[in-house]
């Protein structure tokens, strides 16, 4: 098959690829830190250009908007299942800690998506700037929620996603909140921390060393995306 | 598998055309945004009344329903620098006569202005003496629960 240099990174981003050979771009975004860097901006890029277009949820029948097919589900599962069976095997190889690729959790915790018949409320919570006092009030202020939802006995789910300055919260050794994001996710199942791999990989080029995230945190392959993801599922967005 | 999709559009279209012609004839039909400030740095609070002034003048007011939701150091935009001093929690007061002026002209156009009790309570702010031109009916439970609620409405979230 193709070799690193003929993958086109275009249509791995664009989500064309067949499973296998998203594995192998995957592969070779491992090897090579540059290509890596390469793929998170246009990542970056593309989520940008769909957030300016996207339509506002609510605005055009979401009901009607939000039923996916059966059979895009069930691919879409297949592959997810795939990538993070694959993932998981990868993350041995390498043996690199917090090193996830995992797509589903096996307690079906944060990853896996909303449906559109629950009467949940969603929030995803997207932290990108290093102010961890925002961050630690924005905790108090969830607790209340999460709290007062469980009082009343209705659903919610809030989701934080970390990338670019904001990986700060959920890095082992700069996090403010490592006890508190610990003591949360304990008590809550419904609550989730998520980190972007593309920051990782090129926090660990640049600065030469390992970063390792908080051991609640999950660690998906683009923070920018996945916040993207949730807001056509329905997720209401908020930026920290 | 592609024609039937084909044949959905069609009718879709069908369908949408009569909303067509609820079009402003700036080609911008009615939009419901949520302006969300939680940063209390006065030059980008005054940028994102600017961005407000600008979105109204692009779509037209009429066309227009805007909400601004204020926590945490977001309410700075709001306080009086006269009370500054009273507020410990808080590092900056904004609500000086040229911004004032700013939020008036705005909710002259209609922009509601939303203030959360979570921060109000927390941060021991007075409705009364402390904020600009802010009652009752301007306090929501929770600025972050209010900012799910109208999105849930189809309100577009934009963060200046």
């Amino acid at each position: 098959m193709s070799s690193t240099d003929d993958i086109d990174i275009n249509a791995y981003v664009d989500g064309e690829l067949t499973p296998e050979e998203r594995l192998e771009v995957l592969d070779a975004l491992r090897k090579d830190p540059e290509l890596a860097r390469e793929v998170c901006e246009l990542n970056n890029l593309k989520s940008q250009l769909e957030l300016a277009y996207a339509q506002p949820p609510g605005l055009s029948g979401r009901s009607a908007v939000r039923k996916r097919p059966a059979w895009l589900t069930l691919a879409a599962s297949v592959l997810a299942l795939a990538v993070g069976v694959t993932g998981g095997w990868f993350a041995g190889v390498n043996d690199r800690a917090g090193d996830r690729l995992v797509v589903l959790d096996p307690q079906g915790r944060g990853q896996a998506p909303a449906t559109a018949e629950s009467d949940e409320t969603r929030i995803v919570f997207h932290i990108t700037t290093p102010d961890q006092l925002a961050a630690g009030e924005l905790l108090d202020e969830v607790e209340t929620m999460l709290q007062a939802y469980q009082r009343d006995g209705r659903n919610l789910r809030v989701e934080f996603v970390s990338n670019g300055d904001g990986l700060d919260f959920l890095r082992q050794g700069l996090s403010q909140h490592q006890e508190r994001i610990h003591q949360l996710a304990e008590s809550y199942r419904n609550l989730t921390f998520v980190a972007c791999k593309n920051t990782i990989d090129r926090l660990q080029v640049e600065q030469g060393i390992e970063i390792n995230v908080l051991p609640d945190a999950e660690v998906i392959e683009s923070g920018v995306s996945h916040v993207v993801e949730r807001q056509k599922e329905g997720w209401a967005y908020i930026r920290v | 598998m592609k024609k039937p999709i084909h044949a959905l559009m069609l009718l879709l279209l069908a369908i949408s055309m009569p909303f067509g012609q609820a079009l402003a004839e700036n080609g911008y039909s009615k939009q419901k945004v949520v302006y969300h400030i939680n940063y209390d740095d006065p030059k980008l609070q005054a940028a994102a009344l600017r961005n407000i002034q600008n979105h109204i003048n692009a779509v037209g007011a009429g066309n227009l329903d805007v909400k601004v939701v204020m926590h945490g150091n977001g309410l700075a935009l709001l306080i009086l620098p006269d009370s500054l001093p009273n507020l410990p929690k808080f590092k900056h007061a904004n609500a000086d006569e040229q911004m004032t002026a700013r939020i008036d002209g705005l909710k002259q156009q209609n922009v509601k202005f939303q203030v959360c009790a979570n921060t109000v309570k927390g941060r021991n702010v007075s409705i009364d003496n402390d904020l600009y031109d802010v009652d009752e009916a301007d306090i929501v439970p929770s600025g972050v629960a209010e900012l799910a609620k109208l999105q849930h409405e189809g309100y577009t979230y934009i963060k200046p």
